[in-house]
């Protein structure tokens, strides 16, 4: 076995061993992965625990979250425009076609360049929130508006991250990635929709309706920039899986570092892991629903899912928390505003993906 | 972009330099304090800022006068009369010693009411902090503050346009 090994490995000596782009990619998306692991714990710490520093270890995760997806996408433009300085070939599998930042100043792929953006905008906002609590006080809210621009910014380095394996979506790495990247987006954006609470509802519970429509937009685009049967269950697989290690992982961090610290739990801390209960548990139907009923429009299909996600969500509270089911008004209104929002989203994450497939380089889609 | 660099090395050395000496919380300190009469119980309530801004996060402290050892009890808020928000008396997180809420803030200006029922040695007891002014929230009217805050959804959304209007046909 050794010797066959070393016999091809002599025989073919400039065989590349890791996929042209891969690498930055994946610190990108590990980068993004941070961050998430950052909010969950930290969105955990606050509820659990509760004393708050700026240099707590799960705000360490969300600074260096960005810190390396940003580091990374900065050395890929550098690296971009040397060698375009250089009329050396660009290769546009890594992050997609070049384009001119500051005149052509800097050459820049797009994808590197969105989640590059989305990075130097969390330091931007890391000002703005800095100059918020010292304000508002140290308050452990995370739909400040602060909070939210910091949460859109990390956001865009996350649309950056599915940009960038979009690109490389006739590859394995590139479709594995697109369904990372795109779990990653839609977990984290179960938090920022948060933020919708400062909207009048009315009688629609909006944090809900927002979720139906953030997870059913996200999936389908995933869906339709694969676009091949299981992109949609794929995206929904890998959603369920960081929900369900971070129903372990949310808890036992914030135990584990708050016994490190020498601080005691909250009286009548529940325990219950925040970030990963925001996910909606349905969300595994809608991808089986997408799979079903992919020869229907994607509107029709897009409903359905929001009826899912907006119905199932009182269902969820009663089984985590033993609340009760909310008044009927509001339940059914909260419904069809998800049906509406579904059937939006699920037209725009189709043409998102479409979008998303024009990244690639122009030749043959071996997944198509 | 070196800027930017320069930043983002900044901002790694400080996490790195930085972190161990900085993990000291901040003590709570009582600035004004109210007297509640609880039934058989006095109760003191803290407030590590003095006067009450809505949306300012401040440290309420509640601390009946023999501790809180033996005792349970409830918070009740009510705001321009209405029932706002409950839960159970708990320790405050960096004062052990008294109940409190950590960080919290008061979300709109207007009259608010702390309504405590307790639980104790002595028997049970209710009382109120009546008529607590909350003021007007300090800083920018909160549509600038979105506004500023919301700024790279609309970028992400202006981009979502320029390629919209660029990807007409399909592909494959």
């Amino acid at each position: 076995m050794t010797a066959h090994i070393t016999a091809t490995a002599a025989s073919s000596p400039v065989t590349r061993t890791v996929p042209r782009g891969l690498i930055p990619a994946s610190v990108v998306l590990g980068g993004t992965l941070i961050s998430l692991i950052g909010l969950t714990w930290d969105i955990q710490w606050h509820s659990d625990v509760g004393p708050d520093t700026f240099f707590t270890l799960p705000h360490l995760f969300l600074y260096a979250g960005s810190a390396i997806s940003g580091l990374a996408s900065l050395a890929v433009v550098l690296l971009t425009t040397a060698n375009s300085k250089r009329d050396k070939e660009v290769d546009p599998v890594v992050g997609g076609r070049a384009v001119g930042v500051f005149g052509r100043t800097f050459a820049a792929p797009v994808g590197y360049l969105v989640s590059g953006i989305g990075a130097a905008l969390f330091l931007v906002y890391g000002l703005w929130d800095q100059w918020w609590h010292g304000l508002y006080g140290f308050d452990a809210v995370i739909d400040s508006p602060p909070h939210i621009g910091l949460l859109l910014s990390i956001s865009i380095t996350m649309v950056g991250a599915v940009m960038i394996f979009a690109v490389a979506r006739d590859q394995n790495w590139g479709t594995y990635g697109v369904a990372g990247a795109a779990a990653t987006l839609l977990a984290f954006s179960m938090v920022t929709v948060l933020g919708l609470r400062a909207l009048p509802g009315g009688l629609v519970n909006t944090v809900n309706a927002g979720s139906a429509f953030f997870s059913v937009m996200i999936l389908f685009m995933g869906a339709y920039v694969l676009k091949r049967r299981g992109g949609a269950l794929a995206v929904g697989v890998v959603v369920a899986a960081l929900q369900a290690l971070f129903w372990w992982f949310s808890p036992w961090a914030t135990e584990v570092y708050a016994d490190a610290t020498g601080l005691p739990l909250r009286d009548y801390a529940d325990g219950i892991p925040g970030l990963p209960n925001m996910i909606p548990m349905s969300l595994i139907l809608v991808a089986v629903a997408v799979e079903l009923l992919h020869k229907l429009p994607a509107w029709l299909v897009g409903a359905v899912g929001g009826v899912i996600i907006t119905a199932c969500a009182p269902l969820q509270r009663m089984f985590v928390y033993g609340s009760n089911f909310p008044a009927i008004d509001r339940f059914l209104a909260t419904v069809v505003a998800g049906a509406v929002l579904g059937a939006l989203a699920g037209m725009l994450g189709r043409r998102f993906g479409h979008m998303l497939r024009h990244l690639a380089p122009a030749k043959d889609n071996s997944h198509a | 972009m070196r800027r930017t660099l320069l930043g983002l090395a900044g901002t790694v050395a400080l996490l790195l330099g930085l972190t161990a000496p900085a993990l000291a919380f901040e003590p709570v300190n009582v600035v004004h304090t109210e007297k509640v009469q609880a039934g058989p119980y006095d109760l003191t309530i803290g407030f590590s800022t003095w006067p009450v801004k809505a949306m300012q996060s401040l440290d309420f402290t509640f601390a009946p006068e023999d501790g809180i050892t033996g005792k349970t009890g409830t918070l009740t808020m009510f705001y321009n009369g209405a029932e706002d928000d409950d839960g159970p008396l708990a320790r405050h997180p960096r004062k052990r010693e008294v109940w409190g809420l950590d960080i919290h803030a008061m979300p709109a200006p207007g009259t608010w009411t702390m309504r405590f029922d307790i639980n104790g040695p002595a028997g049970a007891g209710t009382g109120e902090l009546k008529n607590l002014q909350v003021m007007e929230q300090p800083g920018p009217p909160m549509g600038l503050s979105w506004a500023i805050s919301t700024i790279p959804l609309f970028g992400l959304i202006a981009l979502i346009v320029i390629a919209w209007r660029r990807t007409r046909a399909t592909v494959d």
